[in-house]
């Protein structure tokens, strides 16, 4: 195949290496905090790679983040005001999600690249007001206590409770595992394919029977779902939400991480930025004061010098080495 | 095979396509020609579903194709190519081909997904059949080169390639010899035989009057967005109203051979 | 219930004045350098801290702190183009790489202004004091100033636009960048100016609402959506779009908040949302094409 494929291809020794590192992570890092911020940083790593499943289409999304409230309430209102298991209420908040944004989606991908945008940037604003106006869903100030998932139930094994971070982190790890199969599948398909090509020349793909209209939607379907299991996950992890979090910001942010690793990459770019952006801040807190300011430059630096994003590098080393 | 009757397309108040006729029948090559601005390309993209017709009907063999997207079109067995440019930046000629077979999936879109081994053969085969024809049209040396790289005439070739993985019935091509060398434009010609050989009818837009002349069956002349003569090659090149059109517009650089 | 609606309206006028000159100088980055400027709402704020340091610190009469907001934020928005978006202009990918930049200048002044000014909202001692009244409707003396200054300025700007080679250079390079720079228009030079001129407008506005309003860090965050929004009603290369999404905004907004309180957000952003639905351009716009 051609340089640039339809998603990177995985040499299996280091795919393998970084599988075993990641799942022993937990055992060298006792920190709470830090785990903390490797749970986020993963979940933050799905999130990006859904815009870029968005990107590739030719589809900016500003409404990320408001999908991952919608997961992220409705699987909160399962379990709280349903009694309902987190692991029904995790598949059913994905899929609350994915149908909203097929309803929604049938009006706002219809219209070019750039209304695509801005649509869901007011979809984005709109989301915040509707959570906080909405009594039953908690208002402006949210909801809190929300309960972690039910202990985990395996013949021959004690439940496996999740009342330690350890636990989040290997929850977290396994829907991050799920993601990136599942997208990698996606992109390796024929779907992939009719993403990439309605991405690079939608009139050309049109031409040969592609329903561009369709994709998109498919992509911005696919997205949403995803975006909403996370959504579920965060709300059971962090225990409390309200509408403030799912902002328009939020979305700017993932889109950030995104960009920060190499949208060129649809797995590995996500993956690498979000990880990198969520470390970058924590090495800066020592400044506390100056730290957005440092964060900013670092915005701006990486934007004038390596606007294709980080692993854009191993772009250059590899065509240097040809 | 086409029949396109009192078709019309306004962009604002300017008028492209004026009531136009046209009968094509299958398995022949059909030329349209015309002076610059005869709306011969507008005729073509809305053929094809990329321009919503003003008023008119266009159908396909007994199907009425009019009011359909350019991707059902396409499904329909119409492939068509593009005047400028039209290609996928990055990608290997192979993947275009192979893109370009999208259409061809049989199994179910689940094993797909799966990738099940039922799904990976016919992608193989899919892969095979793009390799064929890339081979067929003599671009098989160039199979992993970036489109993007190649020389002009081979990117139209390119072209042809993408839309004939849709195994179409009728192909629109828009222009193919522009820009041409008279190498390039000799194995153009082959090329377009060849694949009327296969039984595909053909409708080609073309300035270029030899090639024209040497390729189609018959032809089709448009002047303001209209049809002004319709016949045998030979019956053309002596049609006076012909002569007139493109004498008229000789001195907007018209391009009479 | 006439008085009470023109009451609203009036007050409504007043605040959506002011989204107006925010609108404006929005519009005019967003059609002229093509800058998704998230970070524009930072101006306002560093204007209006500016005013209020300037005042109350440093003792200095409004009129001229004002003046010095204006020219300190045309000057920050200058440098900024100067140092980071002139560059990513020129290079692919430019969209994305954009917002990013744009976000981190949004951080950097952000955070400046945090550290400079503090973390706690400050006051000013009232500018203009008084109420004006009369056939039953009532306003501040400062929002009439707020409101002759928002329409003085929008008219100066128009007839900058409309009127002088300058404006008309922006509407050629707004058009078509490159015809333009073929015309002999110094683009970048250009560029330079709108941004100048957007900035100091944004700096301005946050001046004049200082003491009217009061100042805290948040606002140019809290800001920026709103302007948003109004752009994106009015069209995002329109002026005049600017200046009627701000006022419907402004008088709606006002209005709603009334009638119905808790619904007026929602309503106002949903109505929004289906006018672009039907119109992606926006009221006034014309559709603006940008490549990913």
């Amino acid at each position: 195949m051609s340089k640039r494929t339809f998603a990177e291809p995985t040499k299996p020794i280091a795919l393998g290496l970084g599988v075993i590192i990641l799942i022993g992570l937990p055992l060298l890092i006792t920190s709470n905090y830090y785990l903390h911020l490797l749970i986020v940083a993963g979940m933050n790593a799905v999130l990006a790679m859904t815009f870029v499943l968005m990107l590739r289409t030719g589809l900016v999304s500003m409404s990320i983040a408001a999908f991952w409230g919608v997961g992220a309430y409705t699987a909160t209102l399962l379990t709280m005001k349903w009694g309902a298991s987190f692991w029904l209420a995790l598949p059913l908040a994905a899929i609350v999600a994915a149908i909203l944004a097929l309803a929604i989606g049938a009006l706002l991908v219809r219209n070019a690249a750039f209304s695509f945008l801005i649509l869901t940037a007011v979809l984005a604003l709109l989301t915040v007001f509707v959570f906080g106006n909405l009594k039953w869903l908690g208002g402006f100030i949210g909801i809190d206590r929300i309960p972690p998932p039910d202990p985990i139930l395996l013949p021959f094994l004690p439940p496996i409770p999740f009342d330690s971070k350890p636990a989040f982190y290997y929850l977290m790890l396994f829907l991050l595992g799920l993601a990136v199969i599942f997208y990698r599948a996606l992109y390796n398909s024929w779907a992939g394919r009719a993403w990439m090509a309605i991405g690079l020349n939608p009139r050309l793909a049109e031409s040969f029977g592609v329903n561009v209209f369709r994709y998109r939607l498919l992509s911005f379907v696919i997205a949403a779902g995803t975006a909403g299991m996370m959504g579920g996950f965060y709300a059971h992890y962090i225990g409390a939400i309200n509408p403030y979090a799912f902002n328009i910001f939020k979305t700017i942010n993932v889109h950030i991480f995104a960009i920060m690793g190499g949208v060129q990459f649809p797995l590995l770019g996500p993956l690498l930025g979000s990880f990198v952006m969520t470390l970058v801040p924590e090495l800066l807190r020592v400044a506390k004061e100056i730290e957005p300011i440092i964060l900013g430059l670092w915005y701006i630096l990486l934007m004038l010098f390596l606007p294709n994003g980080l692993l854009s590098l191993l772009q250059r080393a590899g065509k240097r080495s040809d | 095979m086409l029949h396109v009757r009192g078709l019309h397309k306004r962009f604002g108040g300017l008028v492209a396509l004026n009531g136009v006729d046209l009968d094509v029948q299958p398995g022949e090559i059909l030329g349209v020609i015309g002076p610059n601005g005869a709306g011969k390309s507008t005729l073509l993209n809305v053929i094809s579903g990329f321009h919503p017709a003003s008023a008119g009907k266009t159908r396909l063999q007994n199907q009425d194709i009019t009011r359909l997207p350019a991707h059902e079109i396409a499904r329909l067995g119409i492939g068509r190519t593009f005047q400028a440019a039209t290609l996928f930046p990055g990608l290997s000629v192979l993947d275009h081909v192979f893109i370009g077979c999208h259409l061809d999936y049989r199994t179910p879109v689940w094993q797909r997904v799966l990738r099940l081994p039922a799904a990976r053969r016919e992608e193989n085969v899919l892969r095979q059949w793009a390799e064929q024809t890339i081979e067929f049209m003599g671009l098989g040396a160039l199979k992993n080169e970036w489109a993007s790289n190649l020389p002009h005439g081979h990117q139209r070739v390119l072209g042809v390639c993408i839309a004939l993985a849709t195994r179409p019935k009728l192909l629109l091509l828009d222009e193919p010899m522009t820009g041409m060398n008279p190498t390039e434009i000799q194995t153009m010609t082959g090329l377009v035989r060849q694949i009327r050989a296969r039984g595909i009818t053909i409708v080609m837009v073309e300035h270029n009057m030899k090639a024209v002349m040497d390729l189609c069956d018959r032809i089709v002349v448009l002047n303001f967005g209209s049809v002004i003569a319709e016949g045998l090659p030979s019956a053309i090149q002596q049609n006076d109203r012909v002569i007139d059109a493109y004498l008229g517009k000789e001195d907007a650089g018209g391009n009479v051979a | 219930m006439l008085t009470l609606i023109l009451q609203l309206l009036l007050d409504g006028m007043a605040s959506g004045l002011v989204y107006v000159i925010l609108a404006a100088g929005l519009v005019l980055i967003l059609s002229v350098p093509r800058i998704f400027l998230i970070a524009y709402g930072q101006f306002y704020m560093i204007g209006a801290y500016v005013v209020w340091g300037a005042t109350v610190l440093l003792e200095l009469p409004y009129l001229v702190s004002l003046l010095l907001a204006t020219l300190i934020t045309a000057l920050l928005s200058m440098t900024s183009y100067w140092l980071i978006f002139r560059h990513i202009h020129a290079g692919e990918k430019n969209f994305l790489a954009m917002i990013v930049a744009a976000m981190g200048l949004m951080l950097i002044l952000g955070q400046a202004g945090l550290l400079a000014f503090g973390t706690s909202s400050r006051g000013m001692p009232a500018i203009f004091t008084g109420v004006l009244s009369g056939a039953d409707l009532s306003i501040s003396v400062e929002k009439v100033v707020i409101m002759s200054a928002s329409v003085a300025v929008t008219i100066v700007l128009f007839l900058l636009y409309e009127k002088t080679k300058i404006g008309r250079a922006m509407r050629a390079v707004a058009c078509n960048p490159e015809a333009a720079s073929l015309q002999g228009i110094d683009v970048t030079a250009l560029y330079l100016v709108t941004m100048g001129v957007s900035g100091a407008l944004a700096g301005f506005a946050g001046g004049m609402i200082a003491p009217a309003y009061g100042i805290n860090p948040e606002m140019g965050n809290h800001v920026i959506l709103t302007v948003l929004l109004v752009v994106m009603l009015g069209g995002m290369n329109s002026l005049v779009g600017a200046v009627v999404g701000g006022i419907i905004f402004g008088i709606t907004l006002s209005l709603g908040q009334y009638f119905v309180p808790d619904l007026a957000q929602i309503i106002l952003f949903t109505a929004i949302g289906v006018i672009i639905l039907i119109r992606p351009a926006g009221l006034l716009g014309s559709g603006v094409s940008v490549d990913v």
